[in-house]
């Protein structure tokens, strides 16, 4: 026989209520205009605005300019990327309270702050101090993704098992030397799982960064929504959707080998 | 060879070891009994200057522990002492042979005593093996030639066999006093098993009144 289902307590109605409350007066306060979305007008205007975009753009100089753009969107995220895992691994030590508590603490403060902020706000930021282009692009990744990875690593190496650093402490290894010794090479794997990762979330990203004027694709694609180009602009979204499915592929193929 | 002059070793005001002395002598085999929670493992520590006494000296080949900062001490420690521990301590992503290899490696000495050792403990031409594919008893044999590789003055090993069935425990025994042995070091054994303890030199039993 199935066993009853455990009574709720009132605390958990009045928690779903709330939830429910909370959900039509989202609905209420957005005035969503449902109707509108559905009419046969509305579905004309989109057919139209869609067809606009086809066919994609495919003259060989527009082409060769879509390849340089696409070229400096995955540098873009490469280049932040490894600049992140720079920033992550030496803020990692001290968040992973290797050098005390308050360490620890205040450097895991600054770890919230870098990843609170979005890519798109660092790159609006970082635009006033590092002008147009890429540049300013892959300082935004790097900050943000910094502040990822420093979190990401430095839990890595908390929950590493203490014991063999230990072991080479006991038998007289320097501090250095059997944290390089025992405790990254435990690390490691995860270390790079996570790198990888990220660089996909960040080709996205950067994509996505171009619209601030930090170059690449990003840059291209609101250059020619503006102008109403859409058949370039289909070739530059193509080009985007292209990329991100190779470093997706490619980062899954090396996260596997590394982690099977 | 180690003398303990009125150690005492205070937590948070509770005293682990009271004001305890004692002279080990050069090459002797000591077990060191007593109930759970009694400093067993804290003496070991505290000799190993692992941690600081709250008074009194550790005297280890006629240097007071209590100079040494914390870099002199690490030496000390690799380059005078052995360490076996109840739960092997073997380093998982390194090979048998880098295992054993280590203190060779710390101290810059030539690696081929490993093999050696390797050898000496029963396991020839494993030494590309890794911990994982060993039994509990193999490792402790691993653990057994890292600490004997580069010929330490002392061993201290803290509840060697607490880990293994009585066979398994009672070979462990025996290489470890003919290792120990062979190697003229002094060795203390911090163990509850009395078999452990019957291979010993000497049995000295640690209690709130002191190491008797």
């Amino acid at each position: 026989m199935k066993p009853a289902a455990p009574p709720r307590s009132l605390t958990t109605w009045l928690l779903m209520a709330g939830l429910v409350l909370l959900v039509a007066a989202s609905f209420a306060t957005l005035q969503l205009k449902w109707a509108a979305f559905f009419t046969l007008e509305a579905a004309a205007t989109s057919a139209e605005f869609l067809s606009g975009f086809a066919p994609p753009e495919m003259a060989p100089a527009f082409l060769k300019k879509t390849l340089v753009a696409t070229l400096e969107t995955l540098s873009m995220s490469a280049l932040g990327t490894l600049l992140a895992v720079a920033g992550g691994l030496a803020l990692a030590l001290p968040a992973a309270g290797r050098f005390g508590r308050v360490a620890r603490a205040a450097t895991r403060g600054v770890l919230n702050v870098l990843r609170s902020i979005p890519e798109l706000v660092w790159a609006t930021l970082l635009l006033v101090a590092a002008g147009l282009g890429p540049f300013a692009g892959t300082l935004a990744l790097a900050a943000h993704t910094s502040g990822v990875l420093g979190r990401l690593f430095a839990d890595a190496l908390e929950n590493a098992e203490p014991l063999p650093e230990q072991t080479l402490r006991t038998n007289g290894t320097a501090a250095m030397a059997a944290f390089l010794y025992a405790t990254l090479p435990q690390t490691l794997p995860q270390m790079l799982s996570y790198t990888l990762y990220r660089w996909e979330n960040n080709i996205r990203a950067a994509a996505v960064l171009g619209v601030v004027g930090a170059g690449g694709l990003g840059q291209m694609l609101k250059y020619h929504l503006s102008l109403f180009q859409m058949q370039n602009a289909a070739t530059v979204v193509i080009a985007m959707l292209l990329l991100v499915a190779l470093v997706d592929a490619l980062s899954f193929a090396l996260r596997r080998a590394l982690t099977h | 060879m180690l003398e303990l002059r009125s150690l005492t070793k205070t937590y948070g005001g509770r005293a682990v070891l009271n004001s305890l002395s004692h002279h080990f002598e050069a090459g002797q085999f000591v077990a060191i009994m007593g109930e759970s929670g009694v400093g067993k493992s804290t003496l070991l520590n505290l000799i190993a200057g692992l941690d600081a006494p709250s008074a009194g000296e550790i005297i280890v080949d006629g240097q007071s522990m209590a100079t040494l900062d914390d870099d002199a001490a690490t030496r000390l420690r690799r380059s005078r002492m052995g360490f076996i521990f109840q739960a092997f301590h073997v380093l998982p992503h390194l090979t048998l042979a880098q295992n054993i290899a280590l203190p060779l490696l710390l101290n810059g000495l030539p690696q081929q005593r490993a093999t050696e050792m390797l050898d000496a403990v029963g396991l020839a031409g494993r030494g590309g093996d890794f911990p994982r594919q060993l039994s509990g008893g193999e490792m402790q044999r691993v653990a057994i030639a890292r600490a004997l590789v580069h010929r330490p003055a002392l061993v201290l090993a803290d509840e060697p066999t607490g880990n293994l069935d009585p066979e398994t425990a009672d070979s462990i025994l025996d290489l470890l006093r003919r290792e120990i042995k062979a190697s003229g070091a002094s060795a203390i054994m911090v163990t509850h098993s009395h078999a452990a303890a019957a291979r010993t030199d000497k049995t000295l039993v640690l209690t709130g009144s002191g190491l008797k």
